[in-house]
C-alpha cells in the first residue's frame, strides 16, 4: 500500500463497512478496507439455478453449512475452523460468523424494515433500556437515500409500525402467494393485518444490477445483483471512484495507540502468511460486527485504556441483544392438494405481518413490553433432503400423501425485541485464544420475563390464526421450549451502544467513540436497542449518514 | 435396454442363489440424472420386476412374536466432510467413500422401490438412483448422518433376520408377496403397531422417508411432486394462476373468511 495514502482504514466489508466506503469514496476520501475472510465473487461462485439433487446429502444442512450445502457463507457458520469462541457456565450463545468479502450480507434474508420514532424512544414511553440519541425525522432522509441505493421492494402500508419510504422509493413488491393469501384473511378476521414485506431485492433495474428472475434462493447469494449484497454494489461502485483498496486474509487484532492514548493504526494477522502486520491511519472505523468490534476493542488493552479501548463507560461487550425467535407450523387441510404454480417468486417472505399491539401496549393491555412480527412460511418449493409430515405405508398410496401435503404446511415465524439485560454481554475469556493468538469473546445469556411473556404471546397468536385457517396445532411447546437460542437469529446488537452520554455508551450519534475522536463504530455495535425489524438496512442507514457525518469532519480539518 | 445401475449378479454372490437383479454404484447419481434425463425424453423406463401390482397372497409366513433388534457395532467412518469452502458450482462428485456392501445396496434398492415403484410415467427409487443417494447419505461423515446410518443398517438388518426367522431365506430372495408381508408389519408406526415392530417401524419411517426425499428430489421426482419453480422470469413474477385463486377463493368461502380476503389487484 505504498503508493496509496488512505485517510480512513474501515474494518470489516459487510453491510456497514462496505457502506462507509461508498459513502467516503464517493466523497473522494481515500480508504483501505481489511476484511478477515478471503475475496469472494458472487458472478462467478453463486449456484445459480443448482437444484438439490447436484448437492451432496441433497443439498442439507451440515456442520460444514449450517444453512444447507448452497448458502453462500464462507468459511464460516456456527464456527469457524482455529476461531472459536466460548460460553460462560450456563450461557447458551450461537454466533454466526462469515470469512469472505461482503461478510453477512452475501447470505442474509434481505428483509428491511426501517425502525420508527416508537422504535428509537423506547426507553421514553417504557422506561426500560435506552433512546437512542437522535429523533427518526433525523434519519428518515437517510433511510430514503439507502433504500434508493441499496433498492428495497415493498409498498408504504400507512401502519404505525411502518414509517413511510420517500415517494418514489420503493420498489414495487411481488404478488402474494395463495399460503399468504390464505394466512392474510385468517389473521384479518383476528384484527391483524398482513401486508407486504419490504426486501433489498430489486423488481426493477438499478444502475448494473438486474431485477430479478425469481429463480434461486438468496440466501445463495445472487449473481445478478437483484438481491442486494455488498459485494455486487457498495463495492464494486466503491472501487470504481478509484479511492479504494481492500486487502483480504487480514485479521484485525487490535487497535494501536500512541503513548498519550492517541489511536494510530491496527495490528493485523496476515492469514496467508500468518505474520502480524501493522497499519497507520489517520481515521479508523470498526465494521466487524457487533461482536467482532466489542472483541477488537476489548483486547486493545493498554496502560492508558486499561479496560480495553474506547471502554471509560464499561459498555463495551455489553448490552448485547439478538431477536426474539419462535416458530410454528401446521399443516392446513385446505391447502391439501391445491394447483400446482410456480411459488418461488422472490424467495422469500411476498407478505408478512408487522406489530401490531402499538395501541395495545399502550392501553397496558399486554404483559410485555415491545413487539414482534411474523415472518409466514408454506410454499411450493423445491424438494429437499426432508418430507414432512406423518407418513405411513408405502408405494402409490404413500406417494400420494407426500403429494397432497405439498405446499400444504404454513409457518410463523416470530421476531421480536429483546430488552438489554444485565446478563447479556460478552467479555474476552481469560484462557481461549484462536489460532491466530487472538483471544477469543466469551458470551453470557439469559433471556428475560419480557422475552418470554412475547413469545407466549406470539405462539398464543399464531395458534389462532393457525386453527382459523382450519389448521390442528395441538398442545403449545412453553415460551422457554420454544425461544430460540441467544445469538441464533443473528441479529446480534448492541455490544457499542451510542448514547448521548459519555458516561453510558460507547460512541456519540455519529458512531465516534467518545473516548478516541479518530475511531469509529459502524456496525450493528451502536445499536442502542433492538427493534424486532431485522438490522441490516439500519446498520447501512447509519453508516451512510455517520460516513457523511465524518466526510464533513475530515473536510473540515477537524480530524 | 439395459437399467441404469441395474447390473445381473455373478454366480457366487453369496446373498442370492437366483441371478436376480443387484444394484450396484455404477454411475455417479449425477452423471445418471443427466442420462435419465435424456432417457426419459426417449423411452419409457420398465419397471422392476417385484413391483408390479401383487395378486392374492399365498404365503405370509408367521410374523416373529418377539423383538429380536441387532445391535450393530458399527466401524466410525473417519472420512472428513467437504469443507466450510467447497465449490459450489462444481459439487463434489464423491465427497467421502461409500460404504454400503453390494448386498446392502441390492436389499436397499428392493426396498426402495417398495416405497416408491414405478407408476405411470413415474420411475421407480432404484432407477433413479435413490439407493445410491442413501448411500451417501449414510457413508456421510457428519453426526446427524451417522445416527442415520445405524438407524437405517439395523433396519436393514432386522428386515434380513425377520425373513430368515419367518421365510428361512434372505430378504432378497423371497417372493413379493413374503417381502410385502414384512413390509405390512412394519410400514404403519400407530396405536395399533404391535409392540415387537414398533422400534423397527421407526426405523423403518427413517428409511422411508430418506427413500422419499431423494426421489422427489430427482428431476422426475420433481415433475411427480408438482413442483414448477427454478426457471427464470422475465417481468414482474406472475403469481397464482386463475386456477389457484379459483381454489384459493373456495378455500376462503368454506373457511367463512371470504369478507377478510386481502385485496389482490
Amino acid at each position: 500500500m505504498d503508493d496509496f495514502s488512505y485517510e480512513v482504514l474501515i474494518v470489516g466489508s459487510g453491510a456497514g463497512g462496505a457502506m462507509a466506503a461508498y459513502e467516503l469514496t464517493r466523497q473522494g476520501h481515500k480508504v483501505l478496507l481489511l476484511e478477515a475472510g478471503r475475496n469472494y465473487d458472487p458472478k462467478t461462485e453463486t449456484p445459480m439455478f443448482r437444484p438439490n439433487s447436484a448437492a451432496p446429502l441433497m443439498g442439507a444442512s451440515t456442520p460444514d453449512k449450517d444453512f444447507g450445502f448452497y448458502d453462500s457463507t464462507v468459511n464460516g457458520g456456527w464456527q469457524v475452523p482455529g476461531e472459536p469462541y466460548t460460553k460462560a457456565e450456563g450461557s447458551d450463545f450461537l454466533w454466526w460468523r462469515a470469512r469472505m468479502l461482503g461478510g453477512r450480507t452475501n447470505h442474509w434474508g434481505r428483509y428491511s424494515l426501517r425502525f420508527s420514532e416508537h422504535d428509537f424512544k423506547g426507553k421514553s414511553r417504557d422506561g426500560l433500556g435506552a433512546d437512542w440519541p437522535f429523533e427518526y425525522n433525523d434519519i428518515a432522509p437517510w433511510y430514503d437515500k439507502t433504500e434508493a441505493l441499496i433498492g428495497v421492494c415493498g409498498t408504504n402500508t400507512g401502519l404505525d409500525d411502518m414509517p413511510p419510504s420517500g415517494e418514489g422509493i420503493l420498489q414495487p413488491p411481488p404478488t402474494p402467494r395463495v399460503p399468504e393469501l390464505l394466512i392474510a384473511a385468517a389473521a384479518k378476521k383476528h384484527g391483524i393485518t398482513a401486508v407486504p414485506m419490504h426486501r433489498a431485492v430489486l423488481t426493477k433495474p438499478l444502475d448494473s444490477r438486474a431485477a430479478c428472475f425469481y429463480a434461486t434462493p438468496c440466501g445463495h447469494g445472487c449473481s445478478i445483483g437483484a438481491a442486494f449484497q455488498t459485494t455486487t454494489s457498495l463495492l464494486p461502485m466503491a472501487q470504481a471512484t478509484g479511492n479504494l483498496r481492500f486487502i483480504t486474509d487480514a485479521m484485525v487484532k487490535t487497535v494501536t495507540v500512541d503513548s498519550s492514548g492517541k489511536v494510530t493504526g491496527i495490528s493485523y494477522i496476515d492469514k496467508k502468511t500468518a505474520t502480524e502486520q501493522q497499519l497507520n491511519a489517520r481515521v479508523i472505523i470498526l465494521a466487524a460486527s457487533a461482536c467482532e468490534s466489542a472483541r477488537i476493542l476489548l483486547n486493545s488493552k493498554t496502560t492508558s485504556h486499561p479496560n480495553g479501548l474506547a471502554n471509560s463507560s464499561g459498555q463495551v461487550g455489553r448490552n448485547l441483544m439478538d431477536s426474539t425467535g419462535a416458530g410454528l407450523s401446521a399443516l392446513v387441510p385446505a391447502l391439501m392438494n391445491r394447483p400446482r404454480y410456480n411459488e418461488d417468486g422472490h424467495t422469500a417472505n411476498h407478505l408478512f405481518i408487522p406489530w401490531w399491539g402499538h395501541k395495545a401496549q399502550a392501553n397496558k393491555e399486554l404483559d410485555f413490553p415491545r413487539g414482534y412480527h411474523f415472518e409466514l412460511g408454506g410454499r411450493f418449493s423445491e424438494p429437499g433432503a426432508y418430507v414432512g409430515g406423518n407418513l405411513q405405508g408405502y408405494g402409490p398410496a404413500l406417494k400420494q400423501q407426500v403429494r397432497a401435503n405439498y405446499g400444504a404446511y404454513v409457518s410463523f415465524a416470530l421476531r421480536g425485541e429483546m430488552l438489554p439485560n444485565e446478563h447479556c454481554y460478552m467479555d474476552i475469556d481469560p484462557d481461549v485464544k484462536d489460532k491466530w493468538g487472538i483471544p477469543v469473546a466469551r458470551f453470557h445469556w439469559q433471556w428475560s420475563e419480557h422475552e418470554l411473556k412475547q413469545v407466549a404471546h406470539g405462539l398464543k397468536t399464531a395458534k389462532a390464526i393457525l386453527e382459523t385457517m382450519g389448521a390442528e396445532v395441538g398442545e403449545l411447546p412453553t415460551a422457554e421450549e420454544a425461544i430460540k437460542k441467544g445469538g441464533e437469529i443473528i441479529h446480534e446488537v448492541g455490544t457499542t451502544r451510542m448514547g448521548s452520554s459519555s458516561a453510558d455508551s460507547v460512541t456519540n450519534q455519529w458512531g465516534q467513540t467518545w473516548d478516541c475522536p479518530n475511531l469509529f463504530v459502524m456496525d450493528g455495535g451502536v445499536f442502542a436497542s433492538n427493534p424486532h425489524k431485522n438490522c441490516t438496512l439500519t446498520i447501512m442507514t447509519l453508516a451512510m449518514r455517520n460516513s457523511a457525518w465524518l466526510a464533513e469532519q475530515l473536510k473540515a480539518g477537524k480530524l | 435396454m439395459k437399467k441404469p445401475g441395474l447390473i445381473q449378479t455373478t454366480a457366487g454372490d453369496d446373498l442370492q442363489q437366483d441371478p436376480l437383479p443387484a444394484y450396484t454404484n455404477r454411475l455417479s447419481r449425477r452423471d445418471s440424472l443427466k442420462l435419465l434425463a435424456a432417457l426419459a425424453a426417449s423411452t419409457l423406463l420398465p419397471a422392476l420386476p417385484g413391483c408390479e401390482p401383487v395378486p392374492t397372497a399365498t404365503k405370509t409366513g408367521n410374523a416373529t412374536g418377539t423383538e429380536h433388534w441387532p445391535e450393530l457395532k458399527l466401524p466410525a467412518i473417519d472420512a472428513k466432510g467437504y469443507g466450510k469452502d467447497p465449490n459450489l458450482i462444481m459439487p463434489p462428485e464423491a465427497p467421502w467413500p461409500l460404504t454400503l456392501t453390494a448386498a446392502q445396496l441390492t436389499m436397499l434398492a428392493q426396498l426402495a422401490d417398495i416405497v416408491v415403484p414405478a407408476e405411470g410415467n413415474s420411475p421407480s427409487a432404484s432407477q433413479v438412483q435413490v439407493p445410491s443417494v442413501v448411500d451417501e447419505w449414510v457413508s456421510a461423515p457428519y453426526p446427524s448422518q451417522q445416527r442415520d446410518r445405524l438407524t437405517i443398517l439395523s433396519a436393514l438388518a432386522w428386515i434380513d433376520d425377520e425373513a430368515k426367522l419367518r421365510f428361512d431365506s434372505p430378504f432378497t430372495a423371497l417372493t413379493a408377496i413374503e417381502q410385502l408381508a414384512i413390509v405390512d408389519d412394519i410400514a404403519y408406526d400407530n396405536e395399533n403397531t404391535p409392540l415387537q415392530f414398533q422400534r423397527i417401524a421407526k426405523a423403518f419411517a427413517r428409511l422411508r422417508n430418506l427413500v422419499l426425499a431423494a426421489y422427489f428430489c430427482t428431476p422426475e421426482g420433481i415433475k411427480d411432486i408438482g413442483y414448477l419453480g427454478n426457471v427464470p422470469i422475465a417481468g414482474a413474477y406472475p403469481g397464482p394462476t386463475a386456477e389457484a385463486y379459483a381454489h384459493l377463493d373456495n378455500t376462503l368461502a368454506q373457511l367463512g373468511l371470504t369478507e377478510f380476503a386481502y385485496p389482490v389487484a
